[in-house]
């Protein structure tokens, strides 16, 4: 072989190094959808992945810097109770799986094992959220509900931390119109939410049915990102801001009243939330509740208070305005 | 790739210096900055065993913040006030006990009095155990006749005592003046828990660690949970401790460990105050959740000297922490 050729073949294996190596050295990102009304998305892998596209736009791909970052997509039952075995339960041996390298139902996987040393985080939307809080709430064996229906220890070990988006982390007050049966007011959010079902009765504001009641702070921190833009008619019936869907003190993860009205400018910071420890405030976008998990708004981004956005080297005001065109989706593909 | 692992500081100090570099206006999240910002936290966190915290000074009670009731809101059509507000006496009820029930109308924070106010109580499947009419008269519950808030006790009725626990809806609805409607809906639990506290306490150290022991009467074996909440005798809460065992029918005990150090870092000798103590039956969802505890009860005198003031050094966190750093270093690396 010429010096030439040596050379050559050398550039080469390293670029080919490079690029084979980008996925390893970064997170392996897991998606965690929301409610559903029907259960496709846990027996048919088509209906999970396409969650997070609308039309063109693909959630997954812009996360992970079209692929760039291995992935690994979670489908559960999200028609049952946010603590149930085909819901906390799935979630949690789908993760596990996932972090041993093992594929999700589309043949995609994370780069590098647990064992490797790879790293995994969980993107969750909507429900999702309420998922991840009672797994990671239940992960130690002086929990309540310790492992109950899946490895929530193991989960909690491997996984480096949660985004949420949208997350129903304190119900949604649109569960609460649905179920109110028979009230013609609200009704518009059973286009959303459809019918007063089991995991639509978990998902109500009122504390007997919160998941903080059955878990305790989760055991890796969960960052939190929603959407502010209303949706016509349905947002008429939810507190302060909201995504259409979820209003701001439930995706802001909230103590108190989950029904209590926040907006960009007073949202509850990192020492107001639902647990002592463990929820941290990211952001929020002129996104709704659909925008939010398909990456097809691309618009304003603001800061909210103890939010990740700095200005001139200090943390911005809460309601600065600090992209003017950002999806969600992009908005995590930066962070690592 | 293991090599940044073992140096978890020197890359936290590159890194931090990365992030110190001066900042142009709305600047973006550099690529690591949250892996490392989490793995930092980590670090903070392992001091301490995932049983037992250490509370900030003036932080709230997260044990009894769980156990206090919330009102649930609802505006009316269009998102227009007034609102009606609805709210329990309790999180939850244990069987064979009334709860009380709250509501009230308001509107730009003024009572709004409403022409009449009641509620249907509806079980998990949907169905309507009961209706309750509400009144702002003065009576029990009612704490003073037209304040605007109405009032109800309520009991279940006989044969809903539940396996475990039940969650009830309370759908209630106002008739205003104006003949308008408002309706929101609230909800308790109906606990029939497996174990009570006895009452019979008791404290020593162990390890530096202080570990007090709550007797609890089993009636049906299961899974039981048990987290308390110290206070110093001053009236400051100090840190929490929980605990989960499966028990056998008759007398035993549960051991809450409160990690030493928290007293260290608090700078407070006893004797303490066990200031709430929930006590929950964990074999199902969802849990029965007994009434809590207050004051449960005071131990001996404690020097600090007896208490470690070792951090925990959680392994799990700091693999994590480390694992992070790593990424972040990568992250910063590949830029």
């Amino acid at each position: 072989m010429s010096g030439r050729r040596l050379v050559v073949s050398c550039l080469l294996a390293v670029a080919l190094l490079a690029v084979a190596g980008q996925a390893g050295a970064q997170p392996c990102l897991i998606f965690v959808h929301g409610k559903q009304t029907n259960t496709d998305t846990f027996t048919n892998y088509t209906a999970a992945r396409n969650y997070w596209v609308n039309g063109s736009h693909d959630f997954i791909r812009t996360a992970t810097k079209s692929f760039a970052t291995s992935y690994y997509v979670v489908g559960y039952n999200g028609t049952r109770p946010y603590w149930e075995s085909q819901a906390a339960g799935e979630v949690a041996n789908e993760i596990v799986n996932a972090t041993n390298g093992g594929a999700d139902a589309g043949g995609h996987r994370c780069a590098t094992t647990y064992a490797q040393g790879g790293t995994f985080w969980v993107i969750a939307h909507s429900m999702g959220g309420a998922v991840m809080d009672y797994i990671l709430g239940n992960n130690d064996a002086s929990d309540p509900n310790f492992n109950s229906n899946g490895p929530y220890d193991q989960v909690a070990q491997r996984l480096s931390m949660v985004i949420t988006t949208g997350g129903a982390h304190r119900g949604s007050q649109g569960a609460d119109a649905v179920c109110l049966q028979g009230n013609p007011l609200c009704s518009f959010i059973a286009i959303f939410i459809q019918s007063c079902d089991d995991a639509t009765y978990w998902l109500r504001s009122s504390d007997d049915v919160q998941v903080r009641t059955y878990a305790n702070a989760p055991a890796k921190t969960i960052y939190l990102t929603g959407g502010y833009e209303a949706i016509f008619g349905s947002s008429a019936c939810l507190n302060g801001e909201d995504d259409g869907v979820v209003q701001y003190a439930s995706i802001f993860a909230c103590n108190g009243s989950a029904t209590a009205s926040y907006d960009n400018t007073n949202v509850c910071r990192n020492n107001a939330k639902q647990e002592s420890s463990g929820f941290r405030n990211l952001d929020a976008a002129h996104e709704n509740h659909s925008d939010e998990r398909d990456d097809s708004d691309s618009d304003t981004r603001k800061q909210v208070p103890d939010g990740i956005w700095t200005c001139s080297g200090v943390p911005c005001a809460a309601n600065t305005t600090v992209q003017s065109s950002m999806t969600t989706a992009r908005f995590i593909s930066i962070l690592y | 790739m293991f090599e940044n692992l073992k140096r978890p500081v020197v890359a936290s100090l590159t890194l931090f210096a990365l992030a110190a570099l001066p900042a142009g206006a709305q600047q973006l999240p550099k690529p690591g900055q949250l892996a490392l910002e989490t793995a930092r936290e980590y670090r903070e966190q392992a001091r301490y065993p995932e049983s037992s915290h250490v509370l900030k000074v003036g932080e709230a009670d997260p044990i009894r913040a769980k156990r206090t009731p919330t009102k649930q809101s609802r505006r009316g059509p269009d998102g227009t006030g007034p609102e009606l507000a609805v709210w329990a006496s309790a999180v939850s009820v244990e069987v064979g006990k009334p709860i009380d029930l709250f509501a009230e109308v308001a509107s730009g924070g003024q009572p709004v009095l409403p022409l009449e106010m009641t509620a249907e109580i509806a079980g998990p499947a949907g169905e309507i155990v009961a209706q309750v009419p509400y009144h702002d008269d003065g009576r029990t519950p009612d704490r003073r006749a037209g304040d605007g808030v109405w009032s109800a006790r309520f009991s279940m009725p006989a044969g809903l005592d539940p396996e475990g626990a039940a969650p009830y809806m309370v759908r209630a609805t106002a008739r205003l003046l104006d003949g308008d409607v408002r309706q929101a809906a609230g909800g308790f639990l109906y606990s029939n828990p497996s174990a009570h506290l006895t009452g019979r306490y008791r404290d020593a150290v162990r390890n530096g660690n202080l570990v007090i022991s709550a007797e609890v009467e089993v009636k049906e074996a299961g899974r039981f949970h048990l987290a308390g909440t110290l206070y110093s005798l001053a009236g400051d809460p100090i840190g929490t401790a929980q605990a989960a065992a499966n028990l056998e029918p008759g007398r035993r005990w549960i051991q809450l460990s409160f990690y030493g150090l928290m007293f260290h870092d608090r700078k407070v000798a006893g004797p303490y105050r066990l200031g709430t103590l929930a006590l929950a039956t964990s074999s199902r969802m969802p849990n029965a959740l007994n009434d809590l505890v207050e004051n449960a009860y005071v131990t001996k005198g404690y020097k600090l000297g007896v208490m470690t003031a070792l951090p925990f050094a959680e392994p799990k966190l700091l693999e994590s922490a480390s694992r992070l750093e790593a990424e972040a270093m990568r992250s910063q690396v590949a830029q």
